[in-house]
């Protein structure tokens, strides 16, 4: 997947009025953040706030307050960052119901990743089933219809959702 | 010598506008106990978050002066927050409990006495300043943001009462709140 897939899932982001970005790096999501750290990029224009966080779980709770106060947020991570987040999503989140969508990226989803992904790659898909928390995977042929279908299912189950991401944007 | 009870008086006295962000546990208690207000927002879980959840409601309502309640245990529990709020350059006042211990879960000590003021501005807060008195709170200068404040307490006397409304009318009075206008100078 090339640069552009990056700036159309951050146009529908902001088409979908989202107005916070916060996150923790992984190489999956570099097209990404090069566009959020870049201050003259389109998504930037259009009125996106970027914030780099030092850990997934403050990045979700800064997000949270974001969307407590009424706007639309998203958080990016690997799926290794998931596991510090799941205090503030089960004590938080869906507890205020408060949804923020989640941009993560997928490591170990087959067997050819670094083994620091095995356990966490494998379980991915029944941990978020697991707490009911709706997920799309990014189909690289439609990266906007990819991120308008996971914001439908956040709005719908007004619960975070998670935007799967299994190669490089 | 201050006590969590006489810090929040002062700071709703001082800040009567400001937006509040209570950690979990006796901090939320407390200021429920002290006075509940629609710009209250209680965390009852995610100890650490109070800071993190405050950035993020400044960065919708940089007019509005934010304030996080937050303790010596749970600020230790999440120090990587400092620099995300330091480098927002957030209009937030960071009030720190500091009574060295999880009081909330029975006294048990914390790691250890902190000088969260050094932190603070190792991280790149524009201002801090240490209380252990009462009326330091309100006689201090909040104008230089981020801010964080370590106030230095004693235990607190019993314990204040559970937060009545539930989270999601917690979310949606503050909602409501925070879409008006800002009020006009006085």
């Amino acid at each position: 997947m090339s640069a552009p897939a990056a700036e159309t899932m951050l146009r529908a982001l902001t088409e979908q009025r989202f107005r916070l970005a916060t996150g923790v790096p992984c190489s999956l999501l570099k097209g990404l953040f090069a566009e959020l750290e870049d201050p003259g990029s389109a998504a930037r224009r259009a009125g996106l706030r970027y914030l780099p966080a030092p850990r997934e779980d403050s990045a979700l709770g800064v997000a949270s307050g974001a969307a407590v106060a009424g706007e639309r947020a998203v958080v990016l991570l690997q799926n290794s960052g998931l596991g510090y987040c799941l205090n503030v999503l089960t004590s938080f989140n869906l507890i205020y119901q408060v949804p923020v969508l989640l941009i993560v990226s997928w490591r170990g989803h087959d067997d050819t990743d670094a083994v620091e992904h095995d356990v966490i790659g494998r379980r991915l898909l029944p941990l978020l089933e697991l707490f009911e928390l709706p997920h799309q995977l990014l189909d690289r042929d439609d990266p906007a219809g990819s991120v308008h279908a996971a914001v439908a299912k956040m709005d719908q189950a007004r619960r975070c959702a998670a935007l799967l991401v299994t190669e490089p944007v | 010598m201050l006590t969590l009870t006489s810090v929040v008086h002062e700071l709703l006295d001082r800040h009567p506008d400001a937006c509040l962000v209570a950690s979990c546990g006796y901090p939320s208690r407390e200021l429920f106990g002290a006075g509940d207000r629609p710009a209250n927002f209680y965390l009852v879980g995610s100890m650490g978050m109070a800071g993190p959840v405050a950035l993020g409601l400044a960065t919708v309502r940089p007019d509005r002066l934010l304030v996080a309640l937050d303790g010596d245990g749970s600020l230790l529990m999440n120090l990587g927050v400092l620099p995300m709020i330091a480098a927002s350059g957030a209009r937030l006042l960071h009030l720190v409990i500091d009574n060295g211990m999880h009081e909330s879960t029975g006294g048990q000590q914390t790691v250890q006495r902190t000088d969260f003021t050094a932190l603070a501005l190792a991280a790149g807060y524009r201002s801090a300043a240490r209380i252990s008195r009462p009326g330091q709170l309100t006689a201090l200068d909040t104008e230089h943001t981020p801010l964080l404040v370590q106030a230095v307490t004693g235990a607190r006397a019993g314990i204040g009462p559970r937060v009545g409304p539930s989270p999601a009318q917690l979310v949606a009075r503050l909602r409501d709140e925070l879409s008006r206008p800002p009020a006009p100078a006085r």
